[in-house]
């Protein structure tokens, strides 16, 4: 039978590292309900269909990796790669740092890893990841070490109802800095579900720099939870790129525990047919003098909807805090839907913060002025569409990141 | 210039302490606490009321029954028992009262006291007031200068019995029974309220105003209040809300339900400064309100509000933007201090094409108080060219309070047009300086500074209420400095 | 008038005012020039009472009261005003309610009752005229969209409802083109009196021209270093200050 919670994890297959994890996170997956509509964190992105399913996980045994999927998903970028299909690790197709250091494997091959996330305690999702994980990156950066190269992380959905649990840590000690890629793709005849977390420390002084991009073809209902502690004086960016999806939930979660923090994170999102994409965005700033800036952009295309809900705390005692938040939007056609919820939450007075939310179409008066020019109405529309998500993709550092973002959305949206 | 009834008002209320916090002494007629069908029934029967309206309270009280209590806003407090309210508080005097000599002599003190002598209002200032003091009205003036206009303005109670058309046509039309557990509890047992009817094409002359008090100890109020304005008329309805100090906390869960047909405008503004408890959060009112209005084609209905009273308020005036061309409005000004707890702000559900909504809201937290914003704006898939602009600002006067906004936008519309935007920010330390440089004290300069910061709210007020409304203010912040 | 000892002054951990000394005697101007960074605004801020900065030695006699010991409003009451170099903007208060209530809050002080409204018009008139303030600005918000040279106007209007005792002009200069500059002057001049003091912050020689002092001084490093007549400031003007 399908949809009930119970069944729903019947074939699913734990791997033997992390027992403490697993062992908690199945004690809460028992307890913990799966969200509906009334459940305010979800209720604008309801999972019951996901129920129906009936998923299991894969191991690597007897698959190809499909042709038309590149293993290395950014070409031209000098990087470190590590490589994943439907949750398992592929040895074969990954290439790591070796330096005095650093600390870089398969999450399987280590010994202990002292999580702190206890997102397995609070969400239903969570409590599968912690039960479920399969493997992921594990990176330590020592103190003051700069990774010289970016580290890809890709992971590929190829199979048809496929569970995949992905489970990433991070931790840069004083003063070190690493930049990550986070890929996600999926075959076109892929289904299932993909279950990531990802958590990450930032020892004061350090930098993190993180790219998401999730370009999954196929059904799969993607869950991407992002959990980031920034003690004094470390800075963080860190973007989400959605630019293909079937059902998709990025949650990022920022928490500042020194002063001094910086944290800039923006994304963008560009959903048709029947897609869905959601960003539930937090920042927490428990310590004084902490600046964030958030700028997210998107358009709902066809029959899509996108969420956006950023929430921002300033804890009390956390004077002197700025903190800056912007979701614009554009609904391009009947029956798409945006449903968007900036938050404040305040608790200090002595700080600045505002966030700002629209809902609009393209600038009519830019509209006729390319069109008076002889540039045809969607080539115009393409032009101004680049345009208004191109400002958040410049932040991206890379320029193969980058170009390479924008060809994918050129190639979906058809921009020249 | 004369003084005004709000400035007399005004000099009660100026002393520091709550000065409304008196009882009137007059002998009620209450039923014992608790809750059930049989409570419903003696409450219809003491009122007389025809069957229908008897099964539809019934027909409520199972809705609720269902229903619990919501646990979604940014508040904390203990649940009120439900059961422990008398659920009817009616002067015993129930006699026919053609003139104010036959009031209770208590009762005019009561009014004196609270500023709102029916006689000096009629003299002074030409607003007709219906005076609810606990769930019955007692009296009602220019009823017969409303009349030749045809509008009606009396009690809901008296409305059932004289024109039960009107109301069995419109009740519970815009706020259903099942709407929310509060709005399902006022459905099952409202004791009664105000209800006003303009009739087409017609400009009522006056500001049509209510007095609300909760008076018996341990007495819910749950006020029903039901304002139709027919095609192409106008008025602005006024609610001012003082209650005596006491103890416990008291409940009080409002409905305030408004139909603006094709054409017609209406302005409701409430300024509202029950008992917020004391310093260390003891006593004060809980206010638990369902306030909504519909617009029909190119009606207006525009909702401005004061807040600077209760313990706890849970409170959103919507509308439900159903015509084309219909247009909502909502300016409020939240204070919070001490251990106050709001949770305001409004709805705006875009159903009409080229529908318009402003919502302009100002939190001001003081204290230990936790101040928030809650608001949705709905465009629905038909609203096409629907427009809507919202500021939500905050001001802190405190490191120890807390000032949240929580704004829900949804929109199914390609030509959608959302605008919204909030900031929070202290009050300037260089503006108070500023001030003290002219040689106006700190204490006065945070008053200038938070008028002029509530200004656009206070300048939709009607010129009597914005007075009283801006004293309110600085005494609600009085000794929160520093 | 005004007796300055030994100040020292700092905000935050840096010391600005190092042993400033000044005495400023009834009916005099007091020119206080100096290179940017040698205290001036400081010391504007210190004498109005402003909280960020810290008195840490020293002393100010103001007409026979310690100045020190007053808060800001107390320090406005006694009769110390200040033009601000910029004024702060306070949306949503009217000029007028402003004032009103600068002016109660004087009069209070004073043993006062409240002004009557129409004396307070009248009163408003006048000293209007003399900045040639435009009405309109009389009932927009405190500074609020007003250009440079207007929010000058303002503070020089503002001087002359509240009838101060010593005015500190801090760099009313700044920002003004050479008409407005006129006006303000001409409105400072009108107030001049054998019982009213003003000192003049000023970083440039121009002011003078308009508002001829009785002394200048020149400010370095947190103290006075040179005093003198109104041709010293022609001199600083030609020699620039390295000449000091």
């Amino acid at each position: 039978m399908t949809g009930s919670k119970e069944s729903f994890t019947l074939n699913f297959k734990a791997p033997e590292f992390s027992e403490e994890l697993r062992s908690e996170g199945a004690e809460f997956l028992q307890d913990l309900p799966v969200p509906n509509r009334k459940t305010e964190r979800w209720k604008y992105s309801p999972i019951a269909k996901l129920l129906n399913g009936s998923l299991k996980t894969f191991g690597s045994e007897g698959l190809v990796w499909p042709e038309e999927i590149l293993p290395d998903p950014v070409p031209f970028l000098n990087s470190y790669r590590i490589v994943f299909r439907n949750g398992t690790y592929v040895s074969s197709l990954s290439d790591f740092p070796v330096a005095e250091g650093v600390v870089c494997s398969p999450l399987s091959e280590v010994d202990s890893v002292e999580f702190k996330n206890t997102y397995h305690r609070k969400e239903w999702v969570g409590a599968m990841n912690a039960t479920y994980h399969q493997d992921g990156l594990f990176l330590t950066v020592d103190k003051n070490v700069i990774l010289d190269r970016p580290i890809v992380v890709h992971h590929l959905t190829d199979g048809s109802d496929t569970a995949s649990f992905l489970r990433h840590f991070i931790s840069l000690g004083e003063g070190a800095g690493a930049e990550v890629v986070v890929w996600c793709s999926a075959t076109d005849a892929s289904s299932g579900m993909c279950n990531s977390l990802l958590e990450g420390h930032i020892a004061s002084n350090a930098y993190l720099v993180i790219d998401k991009v999730c370009n999954e073809g196929g059904e799969i209902f993607k869950f991407s939870h992002e959990h980031l502690i920034q003690e004094r004086d470390s800075r963080l960016k860190i973007n989400t790129f959605t630019v293909k999806g079937h059902w998709v939930r990025n949650e990022l979660e920022i928490l500042a525990v020194g002063a001094g923090t910086d944290s800039v994170f923006n994304g963008t999102y560009m959903p048709t047919g029947l897609e869905h994409v959601d960003n539930h965005t937090t920042m927490d700033h428990a310590h004084p003098n902490g600046t964030s800036s958030e700028l997210y952009r998107g358009i709902v295309y066809g029959k899509s909807t996108a969420v956006f809900n950023g929430k921002v705390f300033v804890r009390k005692d956390a004077q002197k805090v700025n903190a800056f938040q912007q979701n614009s939007n554009i609904v391009a056609d009947q029956g798409a839907t945006i449903n968007a919820k900036p938050e404040l939450e305040i608790y200090a007075d002595d700080v600045k913060c505002s966030h700002g939310c629209t809902v609009g179409q393209f600038d009519k008066e830019a509209l006729f002025y390319l069109k008076s020019r002889g540039i045809g109405t969607d080539e115009a529309k393409a032009l101004l569409v680049k345009a208004y998500v191109g400002d958040v993709i410049s932040s991206v550092d890379r320029d193969e990141v980058r170009n390479e973002i924008v060809r994918l959305y050129s190639e979906r949206h058809g921009w020249e | 210039m004369e003084p005004t009834e709000e400035d007399k008002l005004l000099n009660e209320v100026t002393g520091k302490s709550y000065e409304f916090g008196f009882t009137t002494d007059i002998d009620s007629d209450t039923i014992a606490p608790g809750l059930n069908e049989d409570v419903i029934r003696e409450i219809s029967a003491k009122k007389s009321e025809p069957e229908w309206l008897l099964e539809w309270r019934l027909n409520a009280f199972k809705v609720w029954s269902e229903m619990e209590e919501p646990e979604w806003a940014h508040l904390e407090y203990p649940k009120p028992d439900l059961q422990a309210i008398s659920y009817y508080s009616a002067p015993k005097k129930k006699k026919e009262i053609a003139s104010l000599d036959e009031v209770d002599p208590e009762l005019i003190k009561t009014m004196e006291k609270l500023g709102i002598s029916l006689e000096e209002q009629k003299r002074l200032s030409g607003v007709a007031v219906d005076f609810v003091m606990d769930s019955v009205s007692v009296a009602t003036s220019f009823k017969d200068k409303l009349a030749e206009l045809g509008i009606i303005f009396c009690s809901l109670s008296e409305a059932v019995q004289e024109h039960p058309e009107l109301v069995k046509n419109y009740i519970g039309t815009v706020v259903p029974q099942r709407d929310n557990y509060y709005a399902a509890l006022n459905s099952a047992v409202f004791t009664d309220g105000s209800f006003c009817y303009i009739p087409k094409g017609v400009r009522c002359p006056m500001e049509l105003s209510t007095y609300f008090r909760i008076n018996e100890a341990g007495t819910g109020q749950f006020e029903r209040t039901l304002l139709v304005a027919d095609e192409g008329s106008y008025v602005s309805y006024l609610e001012g809300c003082t209650a005596p100090q006491r103890d416990e906390n008291q409940l009080h869960a409002a409905v305030v339900e408004i139909v603006s047909l094709d054409d017609a405008e209406v302005k409701y503004s409430t300024v509202q400064n029950w008992y917020p408890g004391d310093e260390e959060g003891q006593g004060g009112v809980y206010n638990f309100v369902t306030k909504r209005g519909i617009c029909h084609k190119r009606s207006k209905i525009s909702w401005t509000q004061v807040e600077t009273g209760s313990a706890v308020t849970w409170k959103y005036p919507s509308c439900i933007l159903k015509g084309d061309d219909s247009i909502g409005e909502f300016f409020s000004v939240a204070v919070t201090n001490n251990m106050q707890q709001a949770d305001t702000g409004t709805k705006m559900i875009h159903l009409g094409k080229r529908t318009r909504s402003t919502i302009i809201s100002k939190g001001i937290s003081a204290g230990k108080s936790q101040n928030s914003y809650r608001g949705l704006v709905k465009i629905h898939p038909g609203a096409t060219n629907a427009r809507n602009f919202s500021v939500c600002d905050s001001l802190l006067m405190s490191d120890t309070c807390g000032a949240h906004t929580f704004p829900y936008i949804e929109a199914s519309n390609p030509t959608a047009q959302i605008e919204h935007e909030a900031t929070t920010s202290k009050i300037g330390e260089d503006q108070i300086f500023y001030c003290q440089q002219r040689g106006i004290d700190e204490e006065e300069a945070i008053g200038l500074i938070v008028k002029g910061y509530a200004k656009d709210v206070l300048n939709k007020l009607p010129m009597e209420f914005a007075v009283e409304a801006q004293k309110l203010l600085t005494i609600s912040l009085e000794g929160s400095v520093g | 008038m005004l007796k300055i000892k030994n100040l020292h002054a700092k905000a935050g951990e840096t010391e600005i005012l190092r042993g400033l000394n000044l005495e400023v005697g009834p009916g005099e101007v007091h020119a206080i020039m100096g290179p940017n960074g040698s205290g001036k605004s400081t010391l504007a801020s210190v004498l109005s009472g402003r909280e960020a900065y810290e008195v840490t030695d020293g002393f100010v006699d103001f007409d026979g009261v310690d100045l020190l010991d007053m808060d800001a409003s107390d320090r406005a009451r006694e009769g110390l005003f200040l033009a601000f170099q910029y004024p702060v903007e306070i949306p949503g208060v009217s000029n007028m309610n402003f004032m009103k209530a600068a002016v109660n809050g004087n009069r209070a002080h004073a043993g006062l009752d409240p002004i009557k409204g129409t004396d307070f018009l009248q009163k408003v008139k006048e000293c209007a005229s003399l900045v040639e303030l435009d009405g309109r600005l009389r009932d927009r918000s405190v500074n609020e969209g007003f250009s440079g040279g207007e929010k000058k106007r303002n503070e020089i209007f503002q001087m002359a409802m509240l009838q101060p005792k010593l005015a500190v002009l801090d760099e009313t200069d700044s920002g003004l083109d050479i008409d407005a500059l006129r006006v303000v002057s001409q409105g400072v001049n009108a107030m001049r009196s054998s019982d009213r003091s003003f000192i003049v912050i000023t970083h440039y020689q121009r002011l003078l021209d308009y508002i001829v002092p009785d002394f200048v001084h020149v400010l370095s490093g947190g103290k006075i270093v040179k005093t003198g007549g109104k041709e010293l400031a022609l001199e600083l003007e030609t020699k620039g200050y390295d000449w000091i």
